[in-house]
């Protein structure tokens, strides 16, 4: 069983629940288990076409999924996995005046 | 809705963008949200810029450092409520780049700070889509 820590925003999705366990030998099969679980989610993880959405990284203990191997990521008994946006922005630039 | 900032976190997040001026700053508010939906921001911290190029206009937060922040959270039973960043010699209003490189899962406070002091804020709650972020009702201590 991996734990997954459901951000503050999406535990209205998760039943409250801040941590979710789920069963899956790599990370695609927990992020699959958990949005079973909880339908509500996967619109908020991912987009129409079921790709995650641009904002979403997934952060298997300390390390970003996207330089391991992604949803293939083999997880064992006691890993932890994040969900984390990006965040960025900027005040107006010049083609927007 | 309301976001209401208390006095401690409000010193840091000014501090921080008179700091950084004539750059953009960023960080990270922790609080709590009430059951009729108003938030309050009890502790916020700085969080490097990492943007590369010209942080006069831009900014971008390092995942790891919101990773951070969210086991700082949990660890004193806080929430990641919002995340603010400045615009300085600008309006504190949520430009087309903010929008787009935001989420909608958290408030975006902004801090205009004009010729190095802070002028004024406002906050912003981005969609679902990133289409649209309607500014929702900001209070912050007024010396």
């Amino acid at each position: 069983m991996a734990k997954i820590l459901i951000p503050t925003p999406l535990r209205q999705f998760s039943g409250e629940n801040d941590t979710v366990e789920v069963a899956g030998t790599t990370v695609g099969e927990a992020l699959a288990a958990l949005t079973a679980q909880y339908t509500d989610l996967r619109k908020h993880l991912y987009n129409d076409a079921g790709v995650m959405r641009s904002f979403v990284n997934v952060y298997l203990n300390d390390e970003d999924v996207r330089y391991l191997g992604k949803d293939a990521t083999p997880l064992k008994d006691g890993d932890t996995l994040s969900i984390v946006p990006s965040i960025a922005g900027g005040r107006v630039v010049s083609f927007e005046r | 809705m309301m976001l209401t900032i208390e006095q401690a976190p409000w010193d840091v997040m000014v501090a921080h963008a008179e700091a950084t001026y004539p750059n953009e700053c960023c960080g990270v508010m922790l609080g709590s949200k009430a059951k009729d939906g108003n938030k309050t921001i009890v502790e916020a911290f700085a969080v490097e810029n990492v943007y590369v190029g010209k942080q006069e206009d831009r900014y971008e937060i390092r995942p790891e450092d919101l990773l951070a922040a969210e086991r700082a959270a949990r660890a004193k039973k806080l929430d990641i409520i919002g995340i603010f960043h400045s615009h300085p010699d600008c309006d504190a209003y949520f430009s087309k780049t903010d929008l787009e490189n935001s989420c909608p899962w958290y408030s975006f406070v902004v801090l205009s700070i004009q010729k190095g002091k802070f002028d004024h804020a406002g906050s912003f709650l981005p969609n679902f889509d990133l289409t649209e972020a309607p500014p929702e009702e900001l209070i912050w201590p007024k010396f």
